[in-house]
C-alpha cells in the first residue's frame, strides 16, 4: 500500500512537472515573440554553447567517425561489401547516429551548465533581483538560452556530421585505399534530401529541447546549492530521455511522409 | 565590448562554417540528382519496373548520366518511367536507344540502364522523347531459376544417396567392387599387369625410338625406304609380287594338301604301298628272291665264262678294254 501511495506520488509529481514544462513551454513562446529582443545576450549564449562546444563536438564526431568505419568494416569485409562503406557510413551518421550522439554531448554540456547557471541564479535571488529591478529575467535568461540552443545544436550537428565523415573518409584511406574523392563521391551518391533535411529539422527541436528542460530545470530549482546540482543533473538525465522520444517521433513522421 | 566583438566573429564564422558544409552537402546530393543543372525529361514505358523508385541512377554506358523522376501508371499493364539526364550526356544519347532495368549488383538498388542501339543512325534525344524498352532478366527471375535448379539438385542428391546405399550394400558390379576382396585382389593384380606392361611398352617404345634415331635416312635401306620415293615404290612392287607369290604358294599348298589328302585315302596306290604290311612283306620277299635270282644269274655268268664256247668272246672284250686304258 505504501509502495502503491510512493508510485502514485511520484506519478502525480511526473505530471505536473511536465504540465509545468508545458506552461513554461507557452511562456516561451509569448515571451520570444515579444519586445525588447536580448539581441546581445542572444548571440553570447550562441558563442557560449556553440563556440565552446565546437572542440567537444569535433573531437567526439572523428572518432565516432573512425571507430564506427573501423567496426563496421571487418562485417563488410565478410561479406564482400566494403565498397558499400561510405553509403552505409554517411547514412547512418547523417540520419541518426550523428545527430543524436552530438545532440546527446551537447545536452550532457549545455543543459547542466543552463541548469546549473539559473539554478545557482535561483538559489542565490538572483532572478529574483532581476525580478524587483523591473528586468524580465524570463527573456533574459530564458528565452536567450533555449532560443540559442535551438539555433546552434545544428549548426554543431552539421559540422560533427562533416567532422565524422572526414574521420571514416581517413580509415577508408588507410585500411581501404579508397581516395577521399571517391569516398564523397560515394557519401553525395547515396545520401539524398530525404536524409539530410529530416536529419537537420530534427536537431532544432533537440536543440530547443536541451534549452528547454535545462532552463525549466534550472529556472525552478529549490532547496538551495543541492538544489542546484539537482537541477543540473535532472536537466541532463530528462533531456537525454527526451531526445530519445524526440527522435522516435521523428522518425516516425519522416517515415510516414518519404515511404 | 572589444571581448564580445571577437565573440561574435568566432560565433560567425562557426554558423558561416555550418551553412557552408550544409549548403555543399544540399548542393553536392542535388548535383547527383540533376536537380541543379541543365537536363532533359525522357520517358520509357515497362510491363514491370522491378522495385525502381524515384531518385535511381539512370546509366548510359554505365556512366551515370541522370536520374529517376517518376514512376506512374498508364493503365494496368504499362508503366511509364520519368527520367532526368542531364544536357550534355543527352547530347550523346540516340533517341534509338533502349533503356532497361537492371538492379545495381547483386544486393545493389534498382538502375535504368539506357543502352546504345546498333541499329542506323538516329537523331539524339529530346525534351519529352520515349525510349524503347526491354525487359531483362530481373533477380527474382534468376532466383525462380535457382530455385528449380535446386530442386533439381535436390532430386539428384537423393538418386545418389540411392546408388551409394546399393554400392554400400555391395549391390552391383560397383558394389562387387568395393565389397569382394577376390574382385579387389584380381583388379589390383590387373592394375599391376597393366604398369607393368606399360613399364615393357615405355621400354620398347624408348628402344623402338632409340632405334629409329639411330636410323641413317641417307645411306641406309631402312632410311632409303623411308626417305627415298623411288625405292618406296620399288618396295610396293616387291610386296605385291609377294603378295601374288603368297597366293601362288597358297594355291601350291591346297594342291599339297588334296595330294596329301589322297595319299592318306585308301584309293591310291601310294596308299597301298605305305599303309599295306602284307603286300609289303610280299615286295620284300620278292626283292630277297631277285637279289637271289641275280645272285644265281652271276654265278650262271661266271660258269658261261668258263665255257668252251664262251671263252673266246669274254677274252677278246678284255683285249679291247685293255686296249682302250692304253690309249687314254
Amino acid at each position: 500500500m505504501k509502495i502503491l501511495s510512493s508510485y502514485q506520488s511520484g506519478l502525480s509529481s511526473f505530471f505536473l512537472e511536465i504540465g509545468e514544462m508545458g506552461k513554461f513551454t507557452g511562456r516561451y513562446f509569448r515571451e520570444l515573440f515579444s519586445r525588447p529582443f536580448e539581441f546581445r545576450e542572444f548571440l553570447k549564449q550562441c558563442y557560449q554553447m556553440g563556440n565552446k562546444s565546437l572542440l567537444l563536438v569535433s573531437v567526439t564526431g572523428f572518432i565516432l567517425g573512425l571507430v564506427f568505419t573501423l567496426q563496421s568494416r571487418p562485417t563488410l569485409m565478410e561479406f564482400g561489401a566494403v565498397s558499400w562503406m561510405p553509403s552505409m557510413i554517411s547514412i547512418s551518421i547523417v540520419r541518426e547516429i550523428g545527430p543524436v550522439i552530438i545532440a546527446l554531448i551537447c545536452a550532457g554540456r549545455i543543459g547542466s551548465s543552463i541548469g546549473a547557471e539559473l539554478g545557482s541564479m535561483r538559489v542565490t535571488e538572483q532572478i529574483d533581483a532581476m525580478e524587483v529591478s523591473g528586468t524580465n529575467p524570463f527573456k533574459f535568461l530564458v528565452v536567450t538560452r533555449i532560443l540559442s540552443a535551438t539555433c546552434m545544436l545544428p549548426i554543431l550537428v552539421i559540422v560533427g556530421d562533416f567532422v565524422a565523415l572526414i574521420g571514416s573518409a581517413i580509415i577508408e584511406n588507410i585500411k581501404g585505399d579508397v581516395s577521399f574523392t571517391l569516398y564523397f563521391n560515394q557519401v553525395f551518391a547515396a545520401l539524398e534530401f530525404t536524409d539530410l533535411l529530416p536529419a537537420t529539422v530534427k536537431t532544432f527541436f533537440f536543440g530547443f529541447a536541451i534549452g528547454l528542460v535545462g532552463c525549466f530545470k534550472g529556472y525552478n530549482s529549490k532547496k538551495g546549492t543541492a538544489g542546484v546540482g539537482k537541477a543540473s543533473n535532472s536537466a541532463v538525465v530528462f533531456t537525454s530521455m527526451l531526445l530519445f522520444v524526440l527522435d522516435f517521433i521523428a522518425v516516425f513522421i519522416t517515415d510516414i511522409f518519404y515511404n | 565590448m572589444k571581448s564580445n566583438s571577437a565573440q561574435n566573429i568566432k560565433l560567425g564564422v562557426l554558423i558561416i562554417s555550418g551553412l557552408i558544409i550544409f549548403t555543399l552537402g544540399v548542393f553536392f546530393i542535388g548535383n547527383k540528382q540533376n536537380l541543379f543543372g541543365d537536363s532533359i525529361l525522357v520517358s520509357s514505358v515497362f510491363k514491370n519496373v522491378n522495385g525502381l523508385q524515384s531518385g535511381n541512377n539512370v546509366r548510359y554506358s554505365g556512366v551515370n548520366v541522370g536520374t529517376v523522376k517518376e514512376i506512374k501508371f498508364l493503365n494496368d499493364t504499362a508503366i511509364c518511367v520519368d527520367m532526368l539526364i542531364n544536357r550534355e550526356a543527352g547530347n550523346l544519347i540516340k533517341n534509338n536507344a533502349l533503356a532497361t532495368i537492371n538492379s545495381d549488383g547483386l544486393v545493389g538498388s534498382m538502375v535504368l540502364n539506357i543502352l546504345p542501339s546498333s541499329q542506323a543512325p538516329s537523331p539524339t534525344i529530346k525534351e519529352g522523347d520515349t525510349l524503347a524498352s526491354i525487359s531483362q532478366v530481373a533477380t527474382a527471375d534468376m532466383l525462380n531459376t535457382l530455385n528449380k535448379t535446386n530442386e533439381n539438385a535436390a532430386l539428384l542428391t537423393q538418386d545418389l544417396l540411392k546408388i551409394t546405399n546399393s554400392i554400400n550394400s555391395g549391390e552391383g558390379v560397383l558394389g562387387d567392387l568395393l565389397k569382394d576382396k577376390t574382385l579387389a585382389k584380381n583388379v589390383q593384380e590387373s592394375v599391376e599387369n597393366l604398369n607393368e606392361t606399360t613399364k615393357s611398352a615405355r621400354l620398347g617404345l624408348a628402344k623402338l625410338n632409340g632405334i629409329l634415331n639411330n636410323v641413317d635416312y641417307e645411306n641406309s635401306v631402312a632410311g632409303l625406304l623411308l626417305s627415298d620415293t623411288s625405292a618406296q615404290k620399288s618396295f610396293s612392287t616387291i610386296i605385291k609380287d609377294l603378295e601374288k607369290t603368297s597366293s601362288q604358294i597358297k594355291g601350291i599348298s591346297v594342291d599339297l594338301g588334296e595330294f596329301s589328302n589322297n595319299l592318306n585315302s585308301e584309293k591310291g596306290a601310294l596308299n597301298y604301298v605305305l599303309k599295306d604290311s602284307s603286300f609289303v612283306n610280299h615286295l620284300d620277299q620278292s626283292m630277297e628272291n631277285i637279289e637271289e635270282a641275280t645272285h644265281r644269274f652271276n654265278e650262271n655268268m661266271e660258269a658261261l665264262k668258263h665255257n668252251i664256247l664262251f671263252r673266246g668272246y669274254f677274252r677278246k672284250l678284255e683285249r679291247q678294254k685293255a686296249r682302250a686304258e692304253k690309249e687314254n
